[in-house]
C-alpha cells in the first residue's frame, strides 16, 4: 500500500515539475502589467507585447518572414511572439489568438487562413483595444485596423509581362501554366495580365486562353511543359504562376535543352528556383522580400499601437523600408522584388 | 481508505487536473481568469460533446472515425440549405441533426447487420462524409449565419461577478454539461448502459444474455450521429463559418479525452465522468501551455507525452485490478 501510495506521489510530483519547466520561460515582463486594463496608457511604460502569427510554423515561407519580424522586434525594443499553427488550421489560429487577448497583447498581428472564421476573435481583440494587424493574407476589412499587403496584384502582373516582353520580345507567343483553374490569385493576375497585354503589348499573344493547369504538383508541371513545347512548335514564352509551376516548368526546359528558344519567368520562392537561375535556364522571376513582409508588420503594429499610425496617411516609411504606401487602409511593401542571377544568392527562403 | 481513492481512476484524474490547475496558477499569468478561461472553453465544446457517444462506442469495442466528418457534414447542409435554400435557421438546425443522426445510422446499420468491424466501416464513412460535404458545398466556405444562431457560440448563459469583475457562462458550455450528464446518467443508471457495458466486456456473453446486439450497436452509432448533428451547430455557430475542411482531426481529440478517462479501448469498461475529466485534462494543459506562450509544435508534443504516460497508467491500473481480484 505505502508503495502504491509512493509510486503515484513520484508521478504527480514529475507532471508538477514538468509544467513548472513549461511555464517557466513567460514569467519576465510579467509584474507589470497584471492590473492594467487599458494598454495605450500603459504604452509608455512597459514594453510592447505584439503577436504575430503565420499561417502556419514550420515551412521556408513563413521562417523567412520570422527573421525580419525578430529584425524589428529588436530594432524596436519590443516584446515579439511568433506563433500559429503546425497545420495551416484557422480554428488554431482563433484559440491561439484569444489566448493573445488574455495574456492582453498591445497588437496582433494575423495571416488569416480563412477570413470568415477569424473575423469575430478579431472583432473581440478590437474590442478590447488591442490593435489588429493582417499580414500577408488579408481577413473582411471590417475585423481588423491594417492590413499590411506585400504588393498589388497590379504590380505582380505588369512586373511579370515586363520581363516577358523584355526577354522574349514585344512579339512573342506565350502560354501560361497556374495551379488550378479556380485558384483565386493566379486567376486575377492572368486578368490583369491581360488587360496590360491589350494596352502596352498588343503584338504578343495567348497561344492558350484556357492556362495549363497542373495543381500542385511539380512532376504534372514538368509532363505538361513538356508537351506544351511539342504542341506549339512556336512557342516563345511561358508564365509559370505558382511556386510550384514555376520550377516544373524550369526542368522541363532544362531537360529539352530549350531555355534559349523558349523564355521562361514567374512566381516562387528564391530556394525553390536557385538551380534554374544559377544554370541559366530562367533569367528573371518575381516575388516579394519576405523578411521585409515581416519586418514592416511589425514596424506597423507598434505604429499603430503608438497612435503615429492613422487611417489617411499616405506614406509609411519606417526603419530600412523606403518603398512602401499607404492606400486607405492597405499598407503596400512595395513593388514586387525581381531575383536574377546576381541577387539570388543573398535571399535563403 | 487511500488504497481505495488510489484505485479510483476519476480521484487520481482529479487530482492530475488539480495539480494542472495548481501548476499553472503558480507559473503563468493570465491564467487564473476566470472569465477568459471560460470563454476559451467554448472551443471544447464540440470535441467534448462528441466524447460523450465516443465513450459509449468504445465501451463496446467499438470506434468511430467518422464523427469530424459528420460535423463537417452537417454544418454544410446547416448552411447550403440557409443560404442557398433560403430554409429559415432552426429549420436548417433541425436537418444537419436529422443527417447527422442518418449518418450515425449508416455506420451503426452497415457495421451490425453486415458484421464488418466499425473501425472499417468508419473508416470508409469519414471519407464518404466528408466527401458529401466538399461536393455540397463545392469546397466554398458559408458564413453570415443570423446573430441568434451565432449566439449559440459567442452568446452567455448568464453572468456572475467575481471579485468585482464580471464572469460570462457561454451558452455553448451548459450544452456541454447538460450533454455530458445525460450521458453519464444513461451509461451509469440505465438498462442501455449495462447492456453497452455487457457487450464490451463479452459480446458473446451478450448475445446469449439474450441482449439485443445489433439493436444496441446501430442505436448507439445514431445516438452517435446525432450528438454529431448537435454538436456541428455549435461548432458552426463558435467559428461563425461553415467549411468542408472543418473538424478535421476532431474524432482524435474525441477519442483522446474518452482514453485518458479511463474508458478501456477494449471495451467492457467507461466513465463519462472520466470522459469529462480527460477533455478538461486536456483542454487546461493546451490552454495553459498556450498562455504560457510555448510554441506550438511543441505543444503538440507536450500532448503527445500525456497521451502516452495515461495510456501506460490506464492498463498498469487494469492490471494491479486484475491482480487483486
Amino acid at each position: 500500500m505505502t508503495r502504491c501510495f509512493f509510486s503515484w506521489g513520484v508521478a504527480s510530483l514529475a507532471m508538477a515539475l514538468a509544467l513548472v519547466g513549461c511555464g517557466g520561460g513567460s514569467e519576465d515582463s510579467g509584474a507589470a502589467t497584471d492590473n492594467s486594463t487599458e494598454n495605450a496608457s500603459a504604452s509608455e511604460t512597459k514594453t510592447l507585447k505584439i503577436g504575430v502569427m503565420p499561417k502556419l510554423i514550420g515551412i521556408g515561407y513563413f521562417n523567412a518572414a520570422e527573421m525580419g519580424v525578430k529584425e524589428a522586434a529588436e530594432a524596436l525594443g519590443v516584446e515579439v511572439d511568433y506563433d500559429g499553427p503546425v497545420d495551416a488550421d484557422v480554428t488554431k489560429q482563433v484559440q491561439l489568438i484569444d489566448t493573445w487577448i488574455t495574456r492582453q497583447y498591445d497588437a496582433i498581428c494575423v495571416a488569416p487562413n480563412d477570413p470568415d472564421a477569424i473575423s469575430d476573435v478579431l472583432n473581440k481583440a478590437r474590442k478590447r483595444g488591442i490593435k489588429v494587424i493582417t499580414w500577408d493574407t488579408d481577413s473582411h476589412t471590417d475585423s481588423r485596423d491594417f492590413f499590411v499587403n506585400q504588393t498589388t496584384s497590379e504590380a505582380i502582373a505588369h512586373t511579370m509581362m515586363d520581363i516577358m516582353a523584355e526577354g522574349a520580345g514585344a512579339e512573342a507567343k506565350f502560354i501560361n501554366i497556374t495551379g488550378t483553374l479556380t485558384a483565386a490569385n493566379q486567376n486575377t493576375w492572368m486578368e490583369l495580365m491581360e488587360t496590360y497585354r491589350q494596352t502596352k503589348y498588343p503584338g504578343m499573344t495567348n497561344l492558350s486562353e484556357t492556362p495549363k493547369a497542373p495543381g500542385e504538383d511539380q512532376a504534372m508541371a514538368t509532363q505538361l511543359t513538356a508537351d506544351s513545347l511539342k504542341a506549339y512548335p512556336d512557342l516563345q514564352g511561358i508564365f509559370g504562376l505558382t511556386s510550384v509551376a514555376l520550377p516544373g516548368a524550369a526542368e522541363a526546359l532544362r531537360k529539352a535543352n530549350a531555355a534559349d528558344k523558349v523564355y521562361l519567368t514567374g512566381l516562387a520562392t528564391p530556394n525553390d528556383m536557385k538551380e534554374y537561375v544559377l544554370d541559366g535556364t530562367v533569367k528573371k522571376f518575381v516575388l516579394w522580400n519576405v523578411p521585409d513582409l515581416g519586418y514592416l508588420t511589425v514596424h506597423a503594429a507598434v505604429a499603430a499601437v503608438k497612435g503615429e499610425l492613422t487611417e489617411g496617411a499616405t506614406e509609411f516609411n519606417t526603419g530600412r523600408i523606403t518603398t512602401s504606401r499607404i492606400e486607405g487602409s492597405e499598407i503596400i511593401l512595395g513593388d514586387p522584388l525581381v531575383f536574377t542571377k546576381d541577387n539570388i544568392e543573398n535571399f535563403d527562403y | 481508505m487511500i488504497q481505495r481513492l488510489l484505485n479510483n481512476r476519476e480521484f487520481i484524474l482529479f487530482g492530475v487536473l488539480c495539480l494542472l490547475f495548481v501548476g499553472f496558477s503558480i507559473t503563468t499569468e493570465y491564467f487564473l481568469n476566470l472569465d477568459s478561461l471560460l470563454s476559451y472553453s467554448r472551443y471544447w465544446v464540440a470535441p467534448g460533446m462528441l466524447a460523450v457517444p465516443m465513450t459509449f462506442i468504445i465501451a463496446t469495442a467499438g470506434i468511430d472515425l467518422s464523427v469530424g466528418s459528420i460535423v463537417a457534414m452537417c454544418g454544410i447542409i446547416l448552411g447550403v440549405l440557409y443560404r442557398d435554400y433560403q430554409w429559415p435557421i432552426a429549420a436548417a438546425c433541425a436537418a444537419a441533426i436529422l443527417s447527422g443522426t442518418a449518418a450515425g445510422a449508416v455506420n451503426g446499420g452497415v457495421s451490425s447487420w453486415f458484421r464488418i468491424p466499425p473501425l472499417v466501416v468508419t473508416l470508409a464513412t469519414m471519407t464518404l462524409f466528408r466527401g458529401v460535404a466538399f461536393g455540397l458545398s463545392k469546397a466554398d466556405a458559408i458564413s453570415n449565419f443570423p446573430p441568434g444562431f451565432k449566439s449559440l457560440g459567442n452568446g452567455d448563459l448568464f453572468s456572475f461577478t467575481l471579485n468585482g469583475s464580471p464572469v460570462f457562462v457561454p451558452i455553448a458550455l451548459g450544452a456541454l454539461l447538460l450533454t455530458m450528464i445525460i450521458g453519464g446518467i444513461i451509461l451509469r443508471y440505465t438498462w442501455m448502459g449495462r447492456y453497452t457495458l455487457a457487450l464490451g466486456e463479452n459480446p458473446v456473453a451478450a448475445r446469449y444474455g439474450a441482449i439485443p446486439v445489433r439493436g444496441l450497436t446501430l442505436g448507439i452509432y445514431t445516438a452517435c450521429g446525432c450528438v454529431c448533428g448537435v454538436a456541428s451547430l455549435f461548432y458552426t455557430a463558435v467559428y461563425g463559418t461553415a467549411r468542408a475542411d472543418a473538424a478535421m482531426g476532431l474524432e482524435l481529440e474525441a477519442i483522446a479525452a474518452v482514453v485518458i478517462g479511463g474508458t478501456r479501448i477494449s471495451g467492457g469498461q467507461a466513465s463519462v465522468v472520466g470522459t469529462l475529466l480527460g477533455l478538461l485534462i486536456i483542454g487546461i494543459l493546451k490552454y495553459g501551455l498556450d498562455l504560457s506562450g510555448v510554441r506550438s509544435q511543441y505543444v503538440v508534443i507536450i500532448v503527445g507525452v500525456l497521451l502516452i504516460v495515461t495510456a501506460v497508467f490506464n492498463e498498469w491500473m487494469a492490471r494491479r485490478a486484475g491482480e487483486s481480484k
